[in-house]
Order: C-alpha cells, then sequence, then structure tokens
C-alpha cells in the first residue's frame, strides 16, 4: 500500500523522518517495502498483511503510527457540505441483504473535467491513474478511508432508480474495461429498474460511465459480503482494488463517513455539489459483541508484562472500547480498591474495521506488538515429561547414508516431480501419480523410483567433463498405493580412482553388487538375488533383491536406450540400484541383536578345484556342496574362476576356499578328509564335475 | 685440481685440503678425496712420509709434525663428513612421500542434508522429538485444520501443486484419526503437502499435549525456478504445546538455534505478521550474518535477515486436533532449510541444490 508521508501527517503528527517511521513500524506489523521520494514529499510503501484491510488506507495506516508513537489520530468528526436539497433525489432498494449489507448514495450536479493538480498528485503517488474530477474523487476517497466508491452517470439509469438484486440467468453486462461479461445469480449486480449497471464491488459498467457531458451522478458506498466478491471475481477473472478490499472485508460503518468525504470533497474543488442528502440504506444495523481480555493471559501468552496502563491506551489508541471487568466472585471494597488485585480484565469491542479480530488472542497480539515484542525476555518452554523418541525411519536413513557415503557415493537431492515420459520406464505397472496442475512438463509427474531423477544427475555431470560419477539420494518414491522410501544410487566410470601406481579398471556387474551386499550388511539383512527383468536394465546384467522372499530391491546395468533419453553420453556405462528401505526394515530383524563367543578351536581350510559346465551358477555349486559337507563347514568362497588354455570349451575351472572349525573341539585331518571326499563324490555325482 | 708437491709444505697442504672438502658433495666424491690424501700409495700424507724420509733431522722436527697434524685432521674430516652423508642418505626402501596417495572413496554430503541434521540435532540437544510425514496430503490436514478454511484469504498466499487423482492410500502410519473421536471416513489425498505443519495436525490428533516436536522435510509450492525459488523445498517446522508455554519461550528457543547455526552472538529480532494458524504471529529476523547488523547490500542495510515465519498456536487448531486452549498453549515456527544453506554458506543461487553438479556437492564435508 503505497501511501504519501505528507497525507499520513494530515492525521497524526509524526515529524520524524519518513526512514524513522519505516524502521518503528516495521517492528510493529507494518513491514515498509520502500520509500521514494515525490517532488517533496515522499511515497511510503507498506506491505499490509491479509487480515488488515482497514489498512489499505491513509487513515488506517496513520492510526498504526499514531498508535505506535503515542500521538492521537485527528480524524475530522464528520465532512460538511451543503445538499442543495433535503431530500435523497433518488430511490434505493436492495434486494438481496444477505450479499449487500449496507448501500449508501447521493446524487450530485456536476461539471466534469480534470481535478485540481494537488489531487492529481497524490493519486498519481499512490499509483492511480488520475481519470476525471469525479472519479479521482471517488479514489481519493479510496485511497484515504479504504471505502471504495462508484459514480454513475444518473441520466443513463432507467427509472431513476437503483436496485441492488443478484444477476438473473443469462444476465450480462459491458464492464468499465470494455469487456462483455456474462453474469451468474450468485452475482450481484447494481441495477437500475431494468438492466444491470456495475456489478456490486468488482467493476462498474460502461452504459453509466461518468464522461464529460454527465451532468448529474450517483455516488455509490456499500458494504458487499466479502465471500460474494471474492467467488465474483475469481470467476470473472477481474481482479480490483475495490474487489481486493471488498473480499477482505470492509467496515460496515464506512459507507456513510466515506459518502460525506466525497460530497465535500466534491464542493471543495468545485466540480459539483450534492443534490440531496445522503441515502444510507442499512437493512440489518450491526453490532459487534464485546470480547473479554482476561488480565493473566496477557503475560500469560506472551511472556512478558504489560503495564494495565498500556493494555489499555494500545487498544483504545487502535479505535477498541475498553471497559473494566470487575473479578466476579470478589466485588468486595478491598478488592475494588486495590484495582489491580480485583481486576479480572476488560471488555473490549473492537471497531468495525477491525474485521480480523474475533478472539482473546487476537487482542493480545495487538498489545504484545504495540507494547514492542523487543521486550521479549528469551526464555525457555518447561519440560513436563522425557521427549518421546524421533521418526524410526531417521537413524535408519542416516545408517544407509553413511555406508553409502563412506563407499564413495555423494548425496544428491532432486525434484520428486518429474517429466513423464521420465517415470514411464520405472511405474511397473502402475498408473503415474500426476499432477493436476503441474508447474510444466518437466515435473508432471511424482517420480515412481528415484533412479530417473539420479540418472539425469548423472548425466548433468558427466556432460559437464566428470567421467567418474557415484551419486545416491535417499527419499520418498510415489504410486497410487502410497508413498515409501527409497534409496538408490548410480555409478559410472572407474572402480578405483586414478593414480600413477596402477592400472585402471571399468566398473562392473560385481562393483555394483559389492555395494548391494554391503548395505544389506550394515541393515543386518542378507539378500537372495535373481535375475531381474524391468524395462529400463539390461537383461542378463540385472538381479532382483529379495529378503526371506519379500522384495528389497533391484540393480543392474542401465538400459542404454533409457540413458539416451537423458542425454547420457553414448557409450557410458551406467549401473544403477534401488532399495525399497521401508521393505528392507521390515524384513531386518527386530532389535534382537546377541553377539556370539569368538571359536576356541582353530579352523582347517581346504582348496578345491573343479572343471563343471560353465552354465551352472556359482549358486549351484555352492548349494552342493554345502548340502554334502559335515556340519564343521563354517565357510565357502569361490577364489578363482578360470576359462581359456587348458580348460575345454563350455567348461569353467572353479576354485572353493572350504573353511571347517567346530566349536566344541579340535577337528582331526582324517575327518576333514572324510568330509572333503563327500563334497568331491557329490560335486562328481551331482554336477557331473571333474577335480582338478 | 692442484697436483701432489710436499713442497709447499703441511700447512699449505692442510689449506687445501680444506678447499676441496668443501667441494665434496656425494660419497664417490668423499672416497676419492680419501684416496687422494690419505691413500696408502699415491697421496699427500704418503709424499710428505717419503719425504720425511730424505729430510735432514732439522727438517724432519717441524716438518714431521706438520704432516703428522695433516694426517689427523684429514683422517678426522674424513669420518665426520662420511657420517654427516651416511646420515641424509635415503634407506634403499625408501619411497618418493611427494606422490600422491591413493584416495580410498569417500562420498560428500548434500549441503541441505547437511541442514537437518544440524537443525534435528540442535533440537534433539533441547529435548524434541524429530518427525517426518506425508508429501502427499489432504486438503484437511494442510489447510482446513490450520484454520484456513475454503473462502480463507490465506490460501491466497501459496499456490497448491493439486493431484490430478486424489487417491486414499498412504504408506505412512500416521494418517490422521483424531484422539477420542470416532474414525473419520478416509480423507482423499489431494495435494503436495505446501507446508510441514500437516505434520503438526497429524501429530496432536495422535497425542495428548505435552508436545514437542521438529518435522523436517520436503515441501512444495507452485513457484517458478529462480535464484531463490524453487517448487520444492525442504521446511523445518517448530512445535511446542504445554501449560503456559509463552511468545518469551519462542524468542529464547529461536534465539538459541539462531546461535547454532550461525554463531554466537547472532542475535534475533521478532516482527508481527500475520499467518492464519497462529496468532499472535511473528517473522523473524537474525542480524545479518554478513556485516553483524551494521548494515550492507545482503540485508538491504537493515542489519536484519528474515529466517522464519512463527507465532503462538492460534486456538482454532487447537480446537481442530481436539486440544482445549483454555487449558494448555503452544508456539510453533517453520523455516527454510534452503534459506538457511543460502545465508551459511554465501551460495549465490538456489538451483544448485538440485543440479547435483559433484564440483558443487564436493565443496561440502561429511
Ligand atoms: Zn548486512
Amino acid at each position: 500500500m503505497k501511501v504519501l508521508l505528507s497525507w499520513i501527517r494530515e492525521f497524526v503528527d509524526v515529524p520524524e523522518s519518513a526512514e524513522d517511521i519505516g524502521t518503528l513500524m516495521s517492528v510493529r506489523g507494518l513491514a515498509l517495502e520502500g520509500l521514494e521520494p515525490h517532488g517533496d514529499d515522499i511515497v511510503m510503501d507498506f506491505d499490509v498483511t491479509a487480515n488488515r484491510p482497514d489498512c489499505l488506507s491513509v487513515i488506517g495506516i496513520a492510526r498504526e503510527i499514531a498508535t505506535a508513537y503515542n500521538r492521537p489520530l485527528n480524524v475530522p468528526e464528520g465532512r460538511d457540505f451543503s445538499p442543495a436539497g433535503s431530500d435523497h433525489a433518488i430511490a434505493i432498494t436492495i434486494e438481496a441483504p444477505e450479499l449487500c449489507g449496507r448501500y449508501a448514495g447521493a446524487v450530485a450536479d456536476v461539471k466534469v473535467g480534470p481535478s485540481p493538480e494537488w489531487m492529481q498528485s497524490r493519486l498519481t503517488a499512490c499509483g492511480i491513474r488520475p481519470i476525471s474530477n469525479i472519479v479521482d474523487i471517488t479514489n481519493y476517497v479510496l485511497l484515504e478511508l479504504g471505502q471504495p466508491m462508484h459514480a454513475f452517470d444518473l441520466h443513463q439509469l432507467g427509472g431513476r432508480a437503483i436496485v441492488v438484486r443478484r444477476a438473473k440467468p443469462g444476465e450480462s453486462i459491458k464492464t468499465l474495461d470494455g469487456k462483455l461479461r456474462t453474469l451468474t445469480p450468485d452475482m450481484l449486480v447494481i441495477a437500475d429498474a431494468s438492466r444491470a449497471q456495475a456489478i456490486g464491488g468488482v467493476m462498474g459498467g460502461a452504459h453509466s460511465e461518468v464522461t464529460t457531458g454527465t451532468k448529474r451522478i450517483v455516488f455509490e458506498a456499500a458494504y458487499f459480503k466479502p465471500s460474494s466478491v471474492r467467488a465474483t471475481s475469481k470467476a470473472l477473472g477481474l481482479k480490483t482494488d475495490a474487489s481486493t478490499r471488498f473480499e477482505r472485508g470492509m467496515d460496515v460503518t464506512a459507507p456513510a463517513r466515506a459518502m460525506a468525504r466525497a460530497c465535500q470533497l466534491l464542493e471543495q474543488i468545485g466540480a459539483g455539489q450534492a443534490a440531496g442528502t445522503i441515502h444510507d440504506v442499512y437493512p440489518a444495523p450491526q453490532s459487534a459483541a464485546p470480547i473479554v481480555l482476561e488480565r493473566t493471559r496477557v503475560p500469560g501468552l506472551l511472556g512478558m508484562d504489560v503495564p494495565d496502563a498500556n493494555v489499555e491506551r494500545i487498544l483504545r489508541s487502535l479505535g477498541f472500547d475498553v471497559q473494566s471487568a470487575s473479578a466476579e466472585a470478589s466485588t468486595s471494597a478491598e478488592a475494588s480498591a486495590d484495582r489491580s488485585a480485583g481486576h479480572a480484565g476488560w471488555n473490549i469491542t473492537a471497531p468495525a474495521w477491525r474485521v480480523d479480530i474475533k478472539r482473546q488472542v487476537d487482542l493480545i497480539e495487538e498489545v504484545g506488538r504495540h507494547h514492542g515484542f523487543e521486550h521479549l525476555p528469551s526464555t525457555f518452554p518447561g519440560v513436563q515429561q522425557a521427549p518421546a523418541s524421533s521418526d524410526p525411519r531417521i537413524a535408519r536413513d542416516r545408517r544407509v547414508r553413511t555406508a553409502l557415503l563412506g563407499m564413495g557415493y555423494s548425496e544428491a537431492i532432486t525434484f520428486a516431480f518429474i517429466e513423464a515420459a521420465a517415470a514411464e520406464p520405472f511405474l511397473g505397472g502402475d498408473a503415474p501419480v500426476a499432477l493436476a496442475n503441474p508447474l510444466s512438463e518437466k515435473f508432471a509427474v511424482m517420480r515412481p523410483s528415484l533412479l530417473p531423477g539420479l540418472i539425469d544427475a548423472v548425466s548433468h555431470n558427466r556432460r559437464h567433463g566428470r567421467r567418474d560419477v557415484q551419486l545416491f539420494e535417499i527419499g520418498t518414491r510415489f504410486s497410487p498405493r502410497g508413498e515409501t522410501r527409497g534409496a538408490g544410487f548410480a555409478w559410472t566410470g572407474l572402480a578405483t580412482a586414478d593414480h600413477w601406481s596402477g592400472a585402471r579398471r571399468e566398473i562392473d556387474f560385481f562393483d555394483v553388487k559389492g555395494v548391494v551386499e554391503q548395505l544389506a550388511a550394515v541393515s543386518l539383512v542378507s539378500l537372495t538375488f535373481g535375475e531381474a527383468d524391468v524395462p529400463y536394465l539390461v537383461k542378463g546384467r540385472a538381479a532382483t533383491m529379495t529378503v526371506n522372499g519379500q522384495h528389497i530391491g533391484v540393480f543392474g546395468l542401465l538400459d542404454s536406450a533409457v540413458g539416451d533419453r537423458r542425454d547420457l553420453p553414448s557409450g557410458d556405462e551406467v549401473y544403477v540400484a534401488e532399495f525399497n528401505l521401508d521393505a528392507l526394515i521390515a524384513a531386518a530383524p527386530a532389535d534382537t541383536l546377541r553377539a556370539t563367543s569368538l571359536p576356541r578351536y582353530p579352523w582347517v581350510v581346504r582348496d578345491v578345484s573343479i572343471l563343471v559346465d560353465d552354465a551352472l551358477s556359482a549358486e549351484a555349486v555352492r548349494g552342493t556342496i554345502r548340502s554334502a559337507a559335515p556340519s564343521t563347514l563354517i565357510e565357502v568362497r569361490e577364489f578363482d574362476r578360470y576359462q581359456g588354455k587348458g580348460v575345454p570349451d563350455g567348461k569353467v575351472s572353479l576354485s572353493f576356499r572350504l573353511t571347517f572349525q567346530s566349536p566344541e573341539r579340535t577337528l582331526n585331518d582324517e575327518e576333514v578328509q572324510v568330509g572333503m571326499q563327500h563334497i568331491i563324490d557329490a560335486l562328481t555325482r551331482d554336477l557331473q564335475a571333474i577335480q582338478r | 685440481m692442484t697436483a701432489i708437491d710436499t713442497s709447499i709444505g703441511p700447512d699449505r697442504a692442510r689449506e687445501l685440503f680444506r678447499a676441496e672438502l668443501a667441494d665434496v658433495r656425494t660419497d664417490a666424491e668423499l672416497q676419492a678425496l680419501r684416496t687422494r690424501w690419505v691413500g696408502r700409495k699415491g697421496s699427500w700424507v704418503a709424499a710428505f712420509m717419503e719425504a720425511l724420509a730424505t729430510a735432514t733431522p732439522e727438517q724432519k722436527k717441524t716438518f714431521g709434525r706438520g704432516a703428522n697434524e695433516l694426517k689427523k685432521e684429514v683422517e678426522a674430516t674424513i669420518a665426520e663428513r662420511e657420517a654427516a652423508l651416511a646420515a641424509a642418505r635415503r634407506p634403499a626402501h625408501a619411497v618418493d612421500i611427494t606422490l600422491p596417495g591413493r584416495t580410498p572413496a569417500l562420498g560428500h554430503r548434500h549441503p541441505l542434508s547437511l541442514i537437518r541434521d544440524e537443525v534435528g540435532a540442535i533440537f534433539t540437544r533441547l529435548g524434541y522429538q524429530v518427525l517426518e510425514g506425508p508429501e502427499i496430503e489432504d486438503d484437511y490436514h494442510n489447510f482446513e485444520a490450520l484454520n484456513m478454511p475454503e473462502e480463507h484469504p490465506a490460501r491466497d498466499m501459496q499456490d497448491t501443486l493439486y493431484l490430478a487423482t486424489p487417491t486414499f492410500a498412504s504408506a505412512d502410519a500416521s494418517v490422521g484419526r483424531p484422539r477420542g473421536k470416532a474414525p473419520w471416513p478416509p480423507q482423499p489425498l489431494t495435494l503436495l503437502r505446501t507446508h510441514t505443519s500437516a505434520m503438526q495436525i497429524r501429530h496432536m490428533e495422535q497425542n495428548a499435549p505435552p508436545v514437542r516436536l521438529v518435522a523436517i522435510g520436503p515441501v512444495y509450492r507452485k513457484d517458478n525456478l529462480d535464484l531463490t525459488h524453487t517448487p520444492m523445498f525442504h521446511q523445518v517446522e517448530g512445535l511446542v504445546v504445554g501449560k503456559g508455554v509463552t511468545l518469551a519461550d519462542l524468542k529464547g528457543t529461536l534465539a538459541a538455534m539462531a546461535e547454532a547455526l550461525f554463531g554466537a552472538g547472532t542475535g534475533v529480532r521478532f516482527r508481527p505478521s500475520f499467518f492464519p494458524y497462529t496468532e499472535p504471529s511473528a517473522e523473524v529476523d537474525i542480524q545479518c550474518i554478513k556485516c553483524k547488523g551494521a548494515g550492507c547490500a545482503m540485508c538491504k542495510r537493515t542489519g536484519w535477515i528474515e529466517i522464519l515465519g512463527s507465532g503462538m498456536v492460534h486456538p482454532a487448531v487447537f480446537e481442530a486436533v481436539g486440544y482445549d486452549p483454555n487449558e494448555i498453549t503452544g508456539f510453533a515456527f517453520g523455516m527454510g532449510v534452503e534459506r538457511v544453506a543460502l545465508l551459511k554458506w554465501g551460495v549465490e543461487d538456489i538451483r544448485l541444490f538440485y543440479e547435483n553438479d559433484l564440483r558443487f556437492l564436493e565443496q561440502f564435508g561429511l
């Protein structure tokens, strides 16, 4: 809200500089947005919060300043003007009192022309274009008092009557901006005997617009229902200075005052004279009910003491009616003698312009902000019970995050909404969770997976010259079944950093599998792997992860077609993995971890090398070994796999290191040898293995 | 190198030796020097001994002492230098310690994640529980229960992103069931939460006071990307409810947080403001971390930088969750994680947080 310093000073005596006023008001609830010179005057731009439509006016801002500086607000009691006649000179009927609570009109004979320089200058400074003396008067009153006004050319009003009614179905009106607008019956119009002449609280009609030829006008100042103006303005896509104010709630007592001011200005600038008295139609006068302000509640909510005298001064200065309320139970002479002891608080009535005041806390805020938040002490809330524990996901995510950081992955955070096409391969048969009003096509659907975002991040880094990229993200994935928390990572480039001493090696499937296994290990679960068939991974280099049959995630080599669509440099091999952390935590054992004692007897190690069919999986060989082995076999590890010279085509040479140990005794050579023979027999019998 | 000539006498020879020793740098040079001066044959000392044999008794007396002193000095000095060279020599197993090491892989934390953790740690220390909630919300928890009914002007302040198809499902167990009331029909989830305040409601619906929590997580608004806006950003929401909680308690708490985040002595300022879910409401500034309050371009010469919105929980919010506003009071605040990170580290473009450029991420530690 832009206001001129000189205009404010008409209502309150503040010799202080605009800067000083701005600094103080910024900590009293009216933030100063900017200062701008205007001739030898200054335009002050205040940020008025949505709950304070009364401050969309010079008088409203002056009232706040007067309270802040503890100075009187000088409001003229009435505005004198001399009507030519003693009757209303117009008939006004409110047919829709539920949408229009008050309607004041006044007829005036006018000579249309430009308004005086000083008036034009003030309007211009406040961002309103001067049009003619009549329109300028309505805008001047709008700025000064906050009451929107309108002026009709009386000769264009059929039947010399004003009817405030709902629009008829299909009724249309050409508004002042030249557009033809079709109305609906939930909209309010100001009509003459036959047709709509204005949209109530939003905009006037072109037909009765004041022109240079206008001789007689009707000024309008009314109170319209906020929700109705809001709905009409929204439906028509038409926002005006008037609608902005009406939809936030105006002062129901203001129309008469505004009308008097307009008629007085008319005479003052020689633009005309009121033809009759003000016709003020106010079918159901409203009065505000007092609100009880309990004395103890002020320090109880604010945590600072405000002297009674200051409570009363602040509220009275802001226009509230303040009456002391005595304590219900103690009306004794002693109690009333000791005002503070027997004094329970106040009965407060808010002025009509304070549409935001509904409860006791609203009053306490008024007292608090004008007493000054700078007087608040710094204290801490008392603790009444032991703090409750935090969301367990936080500790779980931290564990996974720490492990990934330790394995060289940097943490990414990507937008949760992505392009529909980027989400498509990851939907897994679900419908996408799409947005109704996305910011753009790039942010159209909620991500079903963390991988599209990570792939884009890898692509960004690769296109900016980075060869090795390791990134992970922990975040929410969305499906029609709800939200799940996941952890995803992407890896491209070298397995270890370049070094002067050694050979470089590109990452492969088993680098990624190792990371996946470590993540399972820190979560205290062990994974079972199966072949994965998903549209975004290369078949044969992709695996699913399960824990006790529960699907946990997938990993593998990214399909180059998916990468190409995200502008990954062609030829890049990117490995990706994604875990469902919620499923992982559900699969993890409850907090039943028990440490086991260290073994007391030595272990025995035996190696075995065999030739088998190369289509046989390592898992199958391991399984055969385990099922044939004695219970003292504690570990089976592949330590060599060889194909080439000396190994027939279609065969592979596998070497296993087997570790035997008993918790009860030292194993002897003979029993280990018997166990090894069982294993070799089984491998030979079941897998047609040949011992090498 | 001067040819061996005993006629110059031992004293002059000693000067020669000292000069030659001064030029010796390596073991090999030292061994050559030794041979030349004290070798069994053809050395300076050997030559003096030979000359001595043919000298007159008178010559022997002075010349002999001089030659012996020369021999002693040469041997002692060479031994000394030999020890010094040995001490300076690299052993056979030595490496060039100035070559680069093999760097074990180690990732870097995202700056927003660092702030999340830091704020979580500060409030954990102050006895708060840290919570996370659903990101897709229903209209009730995001707006209505927070004193923003359909027609409330405050809904103008935030442009909300809505789902094309409302869903009824949520993986989050804390979907609202007000305490002590009959279970509600499931609320359709229709929008991306515009603030973490929705989490406050869910928590209060299920837990009796006192409450002391911070909720941290992503929130969404229909803001175009620019230097200071992204359509998704992160928020920290704090809520304390109990008997006798005051605005002064909020001030003390936020002052403690500001000092923990931005350094000791960082002052806070409360400016009255308006939020539908708090009354009184305050915007909170911290003393400009660049100019320490003196006024600079970063703080628009005010000495203060806005950091968060806060206030005393509105009684209508308590009523919505079944708390009695005559019995308890509470404070709440909401702060942007990105904003803190921008200020704390002097990041000039908020979009850097979402590009995940390793050149940016690697500036941050673990
Ligand atoms: Zn500054």
